[in-house]
């Protein structure tokens, strides 16, 4: 898949748990410092990634998504 | 699999729930767990009497179970599934974070709820779950919530 689109999908599903307009989010802000995501949210976002991919992400992953680049960058070390 | 789960029990009692459960009267919405499958499922009972404290305003002519009571009921459910994955977890306590149900028929006083909880997504401090509600073999409630524990010397 390409970045670009997978980029995309990511910001929307982010998007859409934060209840933001992806159009403003910056792909490198911090959802939590910047953007308030909290905890359950960041595990609705992990959940979402596994279920739009078909993938099984271990919960030390967890931590690691601090942004949208850094979800993105999560997502294709796992998306074959 | 762990071995703590391996050796979890097949069923839990009201006794036994009241030992992982804080909820107490009138607010205790689960009477057994007669099904549990460590990390994939379980299956909780309540038990609806005309009796119920709740049935007195909702409604005063014609009592019919309100759906907060419900989704209650499936908070529990859930909370005995979360203990049982992480049962060493025990000063904590649960917070619903959020839950999306939809009410496909109304419940009536001396119906069973039969609550079947299993997991989206689950870490070692909270979870996603999936939940279906069913009165004898018909889907009542369906939906997805999210669990979270705070440990006690937190809050």
């Amino acid at each position: 898949m390409k970045t670009v689109q997978l980029e995309q999908e990511i910001k929307a599903l982010i998007a859409d748990i934060i209840e933001m307009d992806p159009a403003q989010i910056d792909p490198d802000a911090h959802l939590v410092e910047d953007l308030g995501m909290d905890s359950m949210m960041a595990l609705e976002i992990l959940a979402a990634i596994e279920k739009k991919y078909k993938l099984k992400l271990p919960e030390d992953e967890l931590p690691k998504i601090t942004s949208v680049n850094r979800a993105v960058e999560l997502a294709r070390k796992h998306v074959k | 699999m762990s071995s703590k789960l391996a050796a979890a029990p097949q069923q839990l009692d009201f006794e036994q729930i009241k030992r992982i459960i804080p909820q107490r009267f009138p607010f205790l919405m689960l009477d057994r767990v007669i099904e549990i499958v460590p990390g994939e499922r379980i299956i909780g009972l309540k038990n609806l009497t005309g009796n119920e404290w709740f049935y007195q305003g909702h409604f005063p002519k014609r009592a019919v179970t309100p759906g907060a009571m419900i989704c209650e009921a499936v908070a529990q459910a859930g909370i005995v599934f979360f203990h049982l994955m992480y049962p060493d977890h025990q000063d904590v306590t649960y917070l619903l974070g959020g839950i999306k149900i939809r009410f496909r028929e109304p419940v009536w006083p001396g119906e069973q709820l039969r609550i079947e909880v299993s997991p989206v997504k689950v870490t070692s401090t909270a979870g996603i779950l999936s939940a279906i509600v069913r009165v004898e073999d018909r889907v009542v409630a369906k939906g997805e919530f999210a669990l979270a524990t705070k440990d006690n010397d937190l809050l």
